[in-house]
């Protein structure tokens, strides 16, 4: 988003120092990582269903310094342009704040974001529960810092849930960024920047099924396998923090009713 | 709306589910409660909800605050940016403000449809922020006629629910008295740039703002929106009692009780002086309120 003076008056954010950039990450094997953690160390993840009272149900996440707020309505009338189907549809979308990104951006619509999205949640929930109408699945990404498009699936299916959508199981998504010689978990934004190959994968760990694997850049076969493997564990551990979140939130409002 | 006749609603109502009608008949339900000088979530028909200002929520931001009336979110970041002042105005900078209601903040909002209210509610703010005085422009101004800030405070609702103008000004507010201006330094290009620790001592630069610094607000403008129903006046409606009752009243005054503006778009109910006193009485109350709030939080950031 950086560079772009479509809008008037042309403004720019001032950098650091103009001229030499910062040494960018070394790929040797005794790099630390800018947030030093270890290479296959997620960051801490923080989950909270029913942050907005507006929707049917909705979650709110923090990993690190990406945040992201999802929002799910319905299920509620198809648009009225829509062909009649018996199964449910879903319908997603994913937007930045303006002030998600270091550089002020347009915040619009992140429409690849929204088909990855999509498509991720499509084969967990159980369609044929809610006939002709439409479930919307939001989001809003708050701040920007990497690995955001599995930090948005992981947190749009806290929220299905949260809005009591039927689903197979929680879907958690983590990716890997290739460095050199070196496989690092839950990259963040700089380290994104410089990776040289990505992977990531959307599952659903309980039934030990794929919803979605996207690799991209230059990969061995052994080094897949070794990525999949460590986000198939990430994930698992990750659904496992998501599930304890919709207790905890369960068990509250038994407390309240009771 | 079609209430076949009171009566019969009156009988209904003995033998329908609470929600039920709730939801067939908004208008008996709402008035039922007024009846009993109470509303639907238990307050006085005069109270504000709870509120809560929280700085410093964005972290990448300059300046940030998130607000919360009752359910009513707001998140607001400035981000400063350096920009060639007009030829009109070669001391002062500027000051962009844009209201965002995003699909994720009420059901009523879909992606590329944005909400009726999104337009209205930014002029509002812009008209409120700029007419009160609040900001010297002439502060934002770093070289005269060479640069200049460019403040860009965007402000996104996270959680519709009524009385979104009074949150969204609360949350504008609070983020400007949280701003903290960057230390920044002209380089030989005529460039703006940031300054670090280490490049303090650098001579070369010529050095344009040298420590970080806050504004200076001078009159604080903070409001409470109303609804007038028959004689009953309902300070901050929630989004259920919005879409029920027309007649809005916003007051903004500022901290020193000056009234800056009054806004009643119309409704159905013609608003006598006595009533647009008692909303005036109400909001001097509220903005007391208000501004202890903002000075607690403000305090509170200084000892930290």
């Amino acid at each position: 988003m950086a560079g772009k003076s479509g809008t008037t008056p042309a403004t720019y954010s001032p950098s650091l120092t103009t001229g030499k950039k910062k040494p960018l990450l070394l790929k040797e094997e005794d790099w630390t990582r800018p947030d030093g953690r270890g290479f296959h160390q997620c960051r801490p993840a923080f989950f909270r269903t029913g942050a907005v009272n507006a929707a049917s149900g909705s979650a709110y996440a923090e990993f690190g310094n990406t945040k992201v707020i999802v929002s799910v309505f319905g299920p509620r009338e198809s648009k009225k342009a829509m062909m009649y189907s018996d199964t449910g549809r879903l319908n997603c979308n994913v937007s930045y704040t303006t002030f998600s990104t270091p550089v002020r951006g347009q915040g619009s619509d992140h429409k690849e974001y929204s088909s990855m999205l999509h498509k991720a949640l499509e084969g967990a929930i159980i369609l044929d529960s809610f006939p002709k109408t439409t479930v919307d699945v939001f989001a809003l990404v708050l701040e920007s810092s990497g690995s955001d498009l599995p930090v948005v699936i992981s947190v749009a299916s806290l929220a299905l849930a949260d809005a009591g959508i039927l689903m197979y199981d929680l879907v958690a998504s983590v990716s890997v960024s290739c460095l050199g010689k070196n496989l690092v978990i839950d990259p963040i934004f700089e380290e994104e920047n410089s990776q040289d190959g990505s992977l990531m994968i959307t599952c659903m760990p309980s039934r030990y099924e794929i919803t979605q694997l996207t690799v991209t850049g230059e990969w061995s076969t052994p080094k897949i396998n070794e990525g999949m493997q460590l986000c198939l564990d990430a994930c698992a551990k990750l659904a496992k923090i998501m599930r304890s979140c919709l207790k905890e939130s369960a068990s509250d409002a038994q407390d309240e009713s009771s | 709306m079609s209430v076949p006749n009171a009566a019969a609603t009156e009988d209904l109502s003995s033998e329908m589910e609470v929600d039920a009608f709730r939801r067939l008949f908004p208008l008996r339900y709402f008035e039922r409660h007024l009846a009993e000088s109470i509303r639907s979530d238990g307050r006085p028909l005069r109270e504000a909800r709870d509120t809560s200002i929280f700085l410093g929520a964005v972290a990448s931001a300059n300046g940030s605050a998130l607000v919360k009336i009752g359910s009513t979110t707001m998140l607001t970041a400035i981000k400063m940016e350096v920009m060639i002042p007009s030829l009109e105005s070669p001391d002062e900078g500027c000051l962009a403000i844009d209201f965002h209601m995003p699909p994720i903040c009420s059901p009523i909002v879909r992606p590329g449809r944005p909400a009726e209210a999104e337009p209205v509610v930014s002029k509002q703010l812009s008209d409120t922020i700029t007419s009160s005085g609040m900001i010297d422009l002439r502060e934002l101004s770093l070289v005269g006629g060479k640069a200049a800030w460019m403040a860009y405070l965007d402000i996104y609702c996270l959680d519709a629910d009524g009385s979104l103008f009074d949150a969204a000004l609360l949350s504008a507010v609070a983020a400007l008295s949280h701003l903290q201006i960057p230390a920044v330094a002209m380089n030989d290009d005529g460039k703006i740039v940031l300054m670090s620790d280490e490049d303090g001592q650098k001579q070369a630069k010529e050095q344009v703002n040298k420590e970080k610094r806050k504004l200076t607000l001078k009159s604080i403008p903070l409001s409470l929106t109303c609804i007038l129903h028959k004689n009953y006046i309902l300070a901050d409606p929630t989004a259920e009692e919005e879409s029920i009752v027309e007649t809005h009243v916003t007051i903004i005054l500022d901290t020193s009780g000056q009234l800056i503006s009054l806004y009643k778009p119309g409704g159905p109910v013609l608003a006598y002086t006595s009533a647009i006193q008692d909303c005036v009485a109400l909001t001097r109350q509220r903005v007391k309120e208000l501004k202890s709030f903002l000075d607690k939080e403000n305090s509170a950031m200084e000892v930290e």
